[in-house]
């Protein structure tokens, strides 16, 4: 098989051609390094690059499925890490300069899952400076490439997972969520994002922003490779305290149901006012092609969920000027100019207000929850615009300017909030032909009925034939 | 009601929180503060009094592990 050919293979395939010995570990992770090293230069993807552990582990694992032990569907499957995912005796630089040189002495347990699970590590990836930032701009490595658009911001934080995975430098990547930061590069991207229920996936490891809103998740390109991930992914861990003894699904086999009779939940305020006319279009047509599969789709109501914008503000600011002070006092220069305002402003944050939020939290999750016990899932637009340009600081849409890391998290912080599943599938393309993604959130640790009705949406999505432009 | 300034902002972060700041990334907090202050005050409209703050999860002292 060609190289562009098993750099274009899911993960899905890749594994079942490894189980069948038709394709090698090593021959794959090689078709991936290969292009890495023709493409990474412009897109920016990669902070880090593994070329020869990757292929020592590969070989490894290829000797392994040789000798009759086949792990499962990611055994010998070619991933990146977004660079604040620590790894032992790798690198791991947060997209900072501060960073830039730390090398961990042990691996975040979802890394370790993946290893064991017979993932290959090709490298590190770029990603918004310590992931605060929705645009996936960074000052010090360069910002990773939207495959869609040359100019086009490919989103944060977990850019390079974003713009890697679609661009065909990584068969599929982790990346963080915090306030939206895997479901907007996916949905920029025009690839899949999960953001697990909080507490479904150990965060031990994992560099924080705001630890009562971090959640690590899968990217790839389509719905059955996330649930592979996720599957790798979920289970309580000892080292993360607020993750949940919740039993864990076998998530493929949960996808073999149809979606008929699913109840599906439209929430006009916030997720509806004001989109990008392309986007309200796009989300209003996977509406009705849902329920040309059969789902049951009506109209719900969350009067508070307007909350969680300020609520998010406050504990955002807070939490992560707490992580970040100690840098801040003695190394603030070494900060990106917006991550470092960013960051000054969480010490302004009255404490009473913090706490305001966090109970402002359990109401707005009460009443999602209370909906979600209505209908099966909520349907939103993703993000109320396509891409940005890499230089645009502020849009408009129906007649009002803001700024554009509003208009990327209005969407998904909420459910960072309320700590509920949330996918991110394509649904279409604009006029310009960028990508725009549905949301779907779940109940919590309820990520099977998400992973059901996103692959049946991507069955019949309109933007299920169409490739990045730059990917080649 | 006196407004938010860029002076007021440097008091609190140099006398309050020790933290040493230039003044010129101060305009960014401003604008931020600004822009969800109104946001922050609304948080009063819900019905908090019986309401608990969320909380991460914190492990008994006798578990040896620990983020």
């Amino acid at each position: 098989m060609a190289a562009n050919e098993l750099t274009r293979l899911s993960i899905a395939e890749a594994g079942e051609q490894i189980r069948r010995r038709s394709i090698s570990p090593v021959e794959l992770t090689r078709a991936y390094l290969d292009r890495i090293a023709a493409r990474d230069s412009q897109s920016r993807c990669y902070i880090t690059v593994l070329r020869e552990e990757a292929l020592a582990v590969a070989a490894g694992l290829e000797k392994e499925v040789c000798d009759g032990h086949y792990r499962g569907p990611l055994h010998g499957i070619p991933i990146g890490l977004k660079d604040l995912i620590m790894t032992r005796g790798i690198r791991t630089t947060c997209g900072s300069r501060i960073l830039k040189d730390w090398i961990p002495e042990a691996d975040a347990t979802v890394a370790t899952r993946l290893f064991k699970a017979g993932a290959v590590l090709l490298g590190k990836l770029n990603l918004h400076e310590f992931a605060y930032g929705p645009t996936g701009v960074n000052p010090h490595y360069g910002t990773a490439q939207n495959p869609w658009g040359r100019d086009r911001m490919p989103g944060g934080s977990s850019s390079g997972s974003g713009g890697g995975t679609a661009a065909g430098l990584c068969a599929g990547a982790l990346g963080t969520d915090t306030g939206g930061s895997v479901r907007i590069p996916a949905s920029l991207c025009g690839i899949v994002g999960l953001k697990p229920t909080y507490g479904r996936v150990s965060r031990a490891g994992v560099v924080p922003l705001a630890w009562s809103l971090d959640h690590v998740g899968p990217m790839t390109r389509t719905v059955t490779d996330a649930a592979i991930l996720l599957q790798a992914l979920a289970g309580q861990d000892p080292a993360d305290p607020s993750t949940a003894a919740v039993p864990v699904p076998d998530y493929r086999a949960g996808m073999a149901g149809d979606v008929r009779g699913l109840r599906v939940g439209i929430v006009r305020e916030l997720f509806f006012e004001r989109l990008d006319p392309d986007v309200r279009a796009a989300v209003e047509a996977a509406a009705r092609a849902l329920e040309g599969l059969g789902a049951r789709v009506e109209e719900v109501r969350l009067p508070r969920i307007h909350h969680a914008t300020a609520a998010v503000f406050a504990i955002i600011s807070a939490e992560s000027m707490a992580y970040h002070e100690p840098y801040l006092k003695t190394r603030a220069s070494e900060y990106g100019a917006d991550v470092r305002a960013r960051l000054l402003t969480g010490q302004f944050v009255l404490a009473t207000q913090y706490l305001k939020a966090q109970r402002a939290r359990q109401v707005v999750r009460a009443e999602v929850d209370g909906v979600l016990r209505q209908v099966d899932a909520l349907l939103t637009p993703t993000t109320p615009i396509p891409a940005p340009r890499t230089d645009e600081r502020e849009a408009t849409v129906e007649g009002v300017r803001e700024d554009v890391r509003g208009w990327l998290t209005r969407c998904t912080r909420p459910i960072n909030l309320t700590g509920n599943p949330a996918l991110s599938v394509p649904c279409g393309l604009t006029r310009d032909g960028l990508p725009i993604g549905i949301q779907l959130v779940g109940r919590q640790f309820d990520e099977a009925t998400l992973l059901r009705l996103g692959q049946a949406y991507e069955a019949v999505s309109p933007f299920r034939d169409h490739r990045p432009p730059l990917a080649g | 009601m006196t407004a938010l300034s860029k002076e007021l902002l440097q008091s609190i972060a140099e006398v309050l929180a020790r933290v040493p700041v230039d003044p010129a990334d101060l305009a960014g907090s401003v604008a931020q503060l600004e822009s969800q202050l109104d946001g922050l005050a609304r948080l009063d409209d819900l019905d908090l009094l019986h309401v608990e703050p969320a909380t991460v999860v914190v492990p008994p002292t006798e578990v040896p592990h620990g983020r």
